[in-house]
């Protein structure tokens, strides 16, 4: 079966993905990702105000046979949280790219978007 | 390793070593990779007996026991416990060393924990209770930790009262010591907490503000929403310490605003022997996924019929070791199977006969030592609960000593301190009692 893998989005090997608009960088995991996981029943997310680093796990995604932490794609401040997952963690499975997204983060460092995958290097590791 | 083998031990040295040769190692040691720096490497000094042998020195350790009629409380209650519960509990679908948590087999253990934790969510008005912590210090342990993990701002203060009993500060002091915590007591006054001091005290450095009702000396703590108020407006947790006797008579919990309700359970379903406790650990809803301990959940099978499992174990270190919410495994299951036992055999109705007993007898054995000359009680004013401090003129220790001579058991608590606790378990021996403290008390 194939993923949905938006060619404007940036990803990390560990299956999440980020989208940047001035400054801001929304964070979520990937189709590929939510389909791995099953049935999301939990999502654990910092707080507005935290501080996460590139690389570093910034939440804990559970599902029916899995829990996994999730992994920062850049540095920077977190300036919002999905609420709504904790009611609704199933958006997660259903709109991974859209209402299941998770953090948006205060980019720190630009440059770091450059040592994340492309759209099609993402693809290639999932095939 | 013994190198013969005994009827208690399955093995073999001949199966032992054909073993070792089938995953290729020397010795039983090598399968454990225990460092030299915490290895024990001495002789435990325990001479072995026959079984014979050892049932006389048992029995003789066991006459040392002195034969006392206990009046005793603090921290550890004797009622009676229906033969009902001895009975089925010893049946061997329940009484077994190793915890059924297996729903394929074990569906009937997973209910009673269930009932279990249904009761204490009934008593507190809370809404979720585990199945048991080793016991209400513990309890108290992992409440101070979860404060500390739920509270959105930052604070390190763990309120207690002054009066506390010192094995459960010591437990306490223990838990904290990792997370970086600071116990800081708070006054009482008359045996209750000296609410005008508490608020001098609480303030947004405090995580959680821990108050008990019945206090350590059996008052009735009568202001316990005040201090739910003062814990809520610092952003603080508010934990309390009760019993489920005292609970199915008191006002609920959640109606004075705890967010974690611990004590120990096991007032029910067990005697005082053996030092038993049953750690009991009630919170709120949205601390769910920051519960220590077990978690039984009713649910239904794929054939649509009601089931019961172990839940959101993701908080347990059996799943995440490092994320654990917990790193105690101690459960106390058969331990609550028999209060859950016991409180059902007295139904909700008699549960609460039960507190007015706990609530009338020391009040009437209170005004009863009153008359005695020499004797003061209660020392304090308001309601009590199977407790109660009494002065008397004599020194302390020695009415204790002068009682214990005479088959009763009290405590000393001060210089001219004695507390006492009557239950419906001591109705038969209080007149025999009243009269040894009117000789011993002059």
């Amino acid at each position: 079966m194939s993923f949905d893998v938006p060619d404007d989005l940036r990803y990390l090997e560990s299956h999440e993905w980020v989208r940047t608009d001035d400054g801001t960088a929304r964070v979520g995991i990937t189709d590929f990702a939510q389909d791995e996981l099953g049935d999301v029943v939990f999502v654990e997310l910092p707080n507005e105000g935290d501080e996460v680093a590139a690389g570093d796990e910034f939440g804990v995604v559970e599902s029916i046979k899995a829990v996994s932490d999730v992994y920062a794609p850049v540095s920077g401040t977190v300036t919002a949280v999905n609420e709504a997952l904790f009611d609704q963690p199933e958006l997660v499975n259903e709109d991974p790219f859209g209402e299941g997204w998770m953090l948006d983060v205060e980019l720190a460092d630009e440059s770091e978007l450059d040592d994340l995958l492309g759209a099609e290097a993402y693809r290639d590791q999932t095939e | 390793m013994t190198d013969e083998s005994s009827p208690y031990a399955p093995h073999t040295p001949a199966e032992t070593e054909a073993m070792l040769d089938a995953v290729g190692v020397d010795d039983v040691e090598a399968l454990f990779d225990v460092p030299d720096s915490v290895a024990f490497d001495g002789d435990f000094g325990i001479p072995a007996h026959g079984e014979r042998e050892a049932r006389r020195e048992a029995a003789k350790l066991l006459g040392r026991n002195d034969e006392l009629t206990e009046f005793l409380g603090r921290g550890h209650y004797t009622h009676y416990v229906p033969s009902v519960v001895e009975d089925l509990s010893s049946r061997s679908e329940f009484l077994t060393s190793y915890t059924q948590y297996q729903p394929e087999i074990a569906q009937g253990f997973l209910q009673a924990l269930f009932e279990y934790q249904s009761m204490l969510v009934e008593l507190t008005g809370l809404d979720v209770a585990n199945c048991s912590m080793y016991d209400e210090a513990t309890a108290l342990g992992e409440a101070a930790t979860l404060s500390q993990r739920v509270r959105s701002v930052s604070g390190e203060t763990i309120l207690v009262p002054e009066h506390l009993r010192a094995g459960k500060r010591a437990v306490l002091e223990n838990y904290a010591d990792g997370p970086g915590l600071d116990i800081e007591s708070y006054p009482m006054a008359d045996g209750q907490a000296d609410i005008e001091a508490l608020a001098e005290t609480v303030d947004t450095d405090v995580a959680m503000v821990y108050a008990e009702t019945p206090t350590v000396r059996g008052v009735v703590e009568e202001r316990l929403a005040d201090i739910g108020d003062l814990a809520e407006d610092n952003d603080a947790l508010f934990c309390l310490g009760s019993d489920p006797v005292a609970l199915s008579l008191l006002e609920r919990p959640a109606d004075v605003g705890a967010d974690v309700v611990v004590g120990d359970a096991a007032s029910l379903g067990t005697g005082t022997a053996y030092g038993f406790g049953l750690g009991m650990f009630a919170t709120r809803e949205e601390y769910l996924r920051q519960v220590p301990g077990r978690l039984v959940g009713a649910s239904e099978d794929a054939d649509g019929r009601r089931a019961y499992t172990l839940t959101l174990q993701t908080r347990e270190q059996h799943i995440r070791k490092e994320r654990a919410t917990s790193n105690i495994c101690t459960n106390q299951a058969w331990v609550a199977l028999r209060a859950a036992m016991h409180a059902a055999w007295l139904g909700p109705d008699g549960l609460v006969d039960l507190a007015e007993d706990c609530v009338t007898r020391p009040r009437d054995l209170a005004a009863r030592l009153d008359e005695v000359v020499g004797v003061q009680a209660p020392v304090h004013d308001g309601h009590h609960f199977r407790e109660f401090v009494a002065h008397t003129d004599q020194p302390a220790r020695a009415v204790v000593d002068d009682l214990a001579a005479d088959g009763y058991g009290v405590h000393a608590i001060g210089e001219h301190l004695i507390q006492v606790a009557a239950t419906e378990a001591t109705a038969e021996a209080e007149e025999g009692f009243v009269g040894a403290v009117t000789e011993v008390a002059k």
